[in-house]
């Protein structure tokens, strides 16, 4: 009894600098922003017009606005692609360069520059030269025999070309999964080695179990950065979602609505709903990993 | 309809808000205490504003001009590319900390009017303490949003098309003209094209540009906006989508990915810098900037059609905080910016050319670049022709413009009829500036 | 073979990159009007403009920059350690939902949050000083570091807590003396992310900070750009080139910390 107590002091005791963030700082503009979603709110009208409008903007969402069914469309799309492949990408490439040598060191930033970049001003400019009818996605193509077309400017292309970004830049999921490749105790593969396994047996039995709960962690992170993707969107496309709203992201659609067209209520609304949908992903996320995922403290 | 529904939920209303509006309520009690403007207690004024590093240098010089004549007033100046100005604006504004003085369009000038942010300089133009008596009428009346003065044009700009000269010369073809129509426009874009072995296209398609739209409805006696609703009808609409489309098939304007490059406004992708295109649908000062960017030399003419439709722009404005505490010395400040011949000079053509036609005049004859000599020669030639101003673009109208782009490409690529795109071009755009 | 499968991806992946430091050589007009990889008239030029430009120059922005990533690792690592022990390790009534809770922080768009912050961090006083950008971290409130160390620390296998229990450690003792050594890799890759991300943040320090004096390296980067008007791409190219030597070397430092992070067998005696 005791020592639950205790145990519960010292759970508090860790607690505080976030419980502390939580209620000073996070949670105030995410309950404003709730408050805010019921309202008119347009960001520049004194506070005296500011009027409460129940569930509209809600309704409207789902009602009255085709480019939101646009933007929900793009983004599921998106997001079911880019994840797998980024993933994909990541532990592959984890995996080739998980001994550490100095080489192996070298390699991992070279293949880590591409996420250095972020949402750099640069990268929109880079991006869209890569892409473009004479750029090198089209040389490369173009040593098949495939004649190329402008990407980005293709409302039926344009969201592959994100895809691929999304994917180039691999390097947070990869630096994870190396991170936890290394918390992989040596010991099991010494002891497997031992009794003669081969080294598929070993990726399976040992390596991927091990691996499980930082792929669980990449996996729920990276499906919220998949269907969030707003950076990429919005660099590519310069803010506008286009073309034809081929590229309009749900963030972005929401960005718009809040800083562009100064119906910051109706953003509000948006970020809520997505707030909810996502959630309830996650936890599905969640509940399956009871099946896959092994931890050390479940042994 | 909702307004109706106001007085009962207000008292849940205040309760549920008290607590997000409490800062911003305090920041409003202090309108009424004004610093003296002929007190000389030390005082400093915000300023903001958008642009590059040779803006910023000039901003600040003509500040320095100003401290220079009241040693007690100085400045705290932010300034930044153009990516996230208005995010920027908008949160410090929606902070209740706009700062005293700050940069603006004509694109979001009636969603700062309309909503109270800035001041109504109104007063200051009656008692003198705002000179804008040297302004042609049309212009600062273009600041003008509901019967307020929410802001003082920094400057004159016209939109013009800016073409390539070199190009006419090395094909022989003759060079586009200030009042040529808009079918001839379309021919001349298919000799282009022809001439130069289908290289070049003749003319960017501006279909999706609200410039030029405004512009043709204007030739034909209506206007983009009317009130809080569009001033086009679905017909209007489907013809303009229509002539862009027999541009386009005639090989006189590009084909859509083309297009798209540079409905973003970005000069750098614009289709004469590019070469993709022998002209541009721009703004006229913006020849300098585009010129630097391209090896051949370019001109620039009025929009095709009447040029009689085209009117005294403003460039930019600025504008005052309507939460300022210095209210009279951000006026004098500003009125001493769009006045001063020294500022003229410092700024040359890039804020547009100076609003005060004395100060035009004095910057002109003082000229030495050439572009900029061709960007002021332009004005002075068109000004005389100018019609009546119509009202700055309502409250609304940065979606109106988005929501063009996105219908006139759905006819670009294919994605849509011209019928469809009007119709919906239509639905939308009147929501969005309804409100 | 591994090798030769290494070369030829990152031969795709670092493409882009180099014709990122290629395009930094071309004057202004060349940028514009081609898309070639090598410049056709290098000029060393960009460099110099964009590094003294501004009044200020470049060293200041990247010195900012560099403060405000560094003190951003520190806050991460330290806080988000904390509570991740705690999420991890300790069993205290409601922490099923505070986790919850951390994970749903996680889980809303950040952009309708910039306006009510602002207003919160008014009250604090705090606008135009780097204070924003900072004490938040201090409060753990990247749930995403949270997150991943929660993740790192599950994986240590229990047995060492309880041999350090047996042994009488209390809790303070096992986080000092067998999870902290342990976290290791989290902490590494949570330094990383913490800089590289703070480094290219842009809305954040754009809204925060006023004064040339004080701005960041992705603010000063987009001050090159009016994209109405007067647009540097050279000098901005021939920066952000340079803006990623300081975080690709902080990667590759840190990188090396990666190391195998737990050798039970030495720790159980």
């Amino acid at each position: 009894m005791a020592v639950r107590r205790r145990e519960g002091i010292a759970g508090y005791t860790f607690l505080s600098p976030w419980l502390l963030g939580l209620f000073g700082i996070t949670a105030i503009p995410m309950i404003g922003s709730l408050i805010l979603s019921f309202t008119n709110y347009d960001l520049l009208s004194p506070w005296s017009e500011l009027e409460w409008v129940g569930v509209r903007n809600y309704a409207r969402m789902f009602a009255d606005d085709p480019h939101y069914v646009e933007a929900v469309i793009v983004t599921v799309v998106f997001a079911l692609v880019a994840v797998p492949l980024k993933l994909g990408a990541a532990l592959g490439v984890a995996l080739l360069l998980n001994r550490n040598s100095r080489a192996n060191g070298l390699f991992r930033g070279l293949f880590y520059l591409p996420s250095l970049l972020g949402g750099s001003v640069a990268l929109a400019l880079v991006w869209r030269a890569m892409w473009s009818k004479d750029g090198a996605v089209n040389g490369f193509l173009g040593l098949f025999g495939i004649e190329g077309m402008n990407w980005i400017n293709e409302p039926d292309w344009a969201l592959s070309t994100l895809v691929v970004l999304a994917v180039w830049q691999f390097g947070a999921p990869m630096v994870i999964f190396l991170a936890g490749l290394k918390q992989i105790p040596a010991e099991l593969y010494e002891a497997a080695s031992v009794d003669g396994a081969s080294r598929a047996r070993l990726f399976w039995h040992i390596t991927l179990p091990g691996l499980s709960p930082v792929i669980f962690f990449n996996l729920v992170l990276e499906t919220i950065n998949g269907f969030q993707g707003f950076t990429s969107a919005y660099v590519v496309s310069g803010g506008t979602g286009g073309p034809v709203d081929s590229t309009l992201m749900y963030t972005l659609y929401l960005y718009q609505a809040g800083f562009t067209d100064y119906e910051m209520g109706y953003a509000s609304a948006m970020a809520w709903v997505f707030l909810i949908a996502i959630a309830v992903i996650t936890a599905i996320v969640f509940s399956t990993g009871k099946f896959w995922v092994h931890y050390g403290d479940q042994s | 309809m909702h307004r109706a529904a106001t007085s009962h939920v207000t008292t849940r209303r205040s309760l549920l808000l008290a607590a997000l509006a409490a800062p911003v309520l305090a920041a409003c009690g202090t309108e009424g205490s004004q610093a003296e403007p002929e007190s000389t207690a030390p005082v400093e004024l915000s300023v903001f504003w958008w642009g590059a590093e040779a803006r910023a240098k000039a901003t600040e010089e003509a500040l320095k001009l100003y401290t220079a004549k009241y040693p007690f007033v100085t400045f705290k100046t932010t300034w930044q590319g153009n990516q996230g100005y208005y995010d920027k604006l908008a949160t410090m504004a929606a902070g209740g900390n706009a700062p005293d003085i700050f940069q603006i369009d004509d694109g979001a000038l009636s969603e700062y009017g309309e909503r109270g942010v800035t001041l109504d300089l109104t007063p200051y133009k009656a008692n003198g303490k705002l000179d804008v008596s040297k302004f042609p009428e049309s212009l600062w009346k273009y600041g003008e949003v509901d019967g307020k003065l929410a802001g003082v044009p920094t400057g004159e700009n016209t939109p013009g098309m800016i073409y390539n000269k070199q190009l006419c010369a090395d094909l022989g073809v003759p060079e586009p003209t200030t009042g040529m129509s808009w079918d001839a426009l379309i021919s001349w874009g298919e000799q282009i094209y022809t001439k130069s072995g289908g290289k070049v296209f003749g003319t960017m398609d501006p279909s999706a540009d609200y410039k030029a739209l405004w512009m043709w409805l204007r030739q034909q006696g209506k206007e983009l906006y009317k009130g809080k609703a569009i001033g086009a009808s679905k017909e209007d609409l489907v013809a303009w989508f229509k002539l862009w489309q027999g541009a386009r098939d005639r090989k006189a304007a590009p084909s859509a990915d083309i297009i798209h490059e540079a409905n973003g406004g970005d000069v750098t992708k614009q289709l004469v810098v590019t070469g993709k295109a022998a002209t541009s649908f721009l703004w006229a000062n913006q020849i300098t900037e585009v010129q630097k960017l391209s090896k051949q030399a370019l001109g620039v003419v009025a929009y095709p059609g009447n040029p009689s439709a085209q009117w005294a722009r403003a460039a930019l404005y600025f504008s005052i905080a309507r939460s300022s505490t210095k209210r009279d010395r951000a006026v004098d400040v500003v009125n001493f910016l769009v006045n001063s011949p020294e500022v003229g000079k410092l700024w040359g053509a890039d804020r547009g050319l100076s609003a005060n036609l004395d100060v035009r005049k004095a910057v002109a004859d003082g000229l030495t670049d050439a572009t900029q000599k061709t960007a002021f020669a332009f004005e002075t030639d068109l000004a005389p022709k100018f019609g009546q101003a119509p009202p700055v673009p309502p409250k609304g109208h940065v979606k109106a413009r988005a929501l063009l782009i996105t219908h006139a490409e759905s006819v670009q690529y294919g994605k849509a009829t011209p019928e469809a795109a009007a119709e919906a071009y239509l639905k939308e755009a009147n929501a969005a500036i309804a409100s | 073979m591994r090798k030769v499968l290494i070369i030829a991806l990152l031969a795709i992946v670092v493409y882009p990159i180099v014709w990122m430091l290629g395009t930094s050589f071309k004057p202004n007009d060349e940028i514009v009007a081609s898309i070639n990889l090598w410049p056709q008239d290098p000029t060393l030029g960009n460099y110099p403009e964009g590094w003294s430009s501004m009044d200020v120059g470049f060293g200041t922005f990247f010195a900012n920059s560099a403060l405000i990533a560094g003190l951003t690792v520190v806050a991460n690592c330290v806080s988000c350690l904390l509570a991740a022990y705690a999420f991890a390790r300790l069993r205290f009534r409601a922490r099923k939902l505070w986790f919850a809770l951390m994970i749903g922080t996680l889980l809303l768009p950040g952009h309708v949050l910039i306006v009510p912050q602002y207003i919160l961090f008014k009250q604090f006083d705090w606008i135009n000083t780097p204070l924003p950008l900072i004490i938040p971290k201090l409060l753990a409130t990247e749930a995403f570091f949270i997150f991943l160390m929660v993740q790192f620390m599950r994986g240590i296998p229990k047995e060492l807590d309880e041999a350090a229990v047996i042994d009488g450690c209390g809790p303070f003792q096992v986080f000092l003396q067998v999870i902290l050594p342990l976290s290791k890799p989290a902490l590494v890759t949570t330094a990383i992310f913490s800089f590289i991300w703070t480094w290219n943040d842009f809305l954040t320090q754009l809204i925060y900070l006023n004064d040339l004096e004080n701005i960041t390296v992705p603010v000063a980067l987009r001050n090159f750009l009016d994209s109405t008007g007067q647009t540097s791409l050279g000098p901005m190219f021939a920066m952000s080139v340079l803006s990623l030597v300081p975080v690709f070397l902080f990667f590759v430092v840190f990188q090396r910390m990666l190391v195998q992070g737990i050798n039970t067998t030495g720790l159980k005696g």
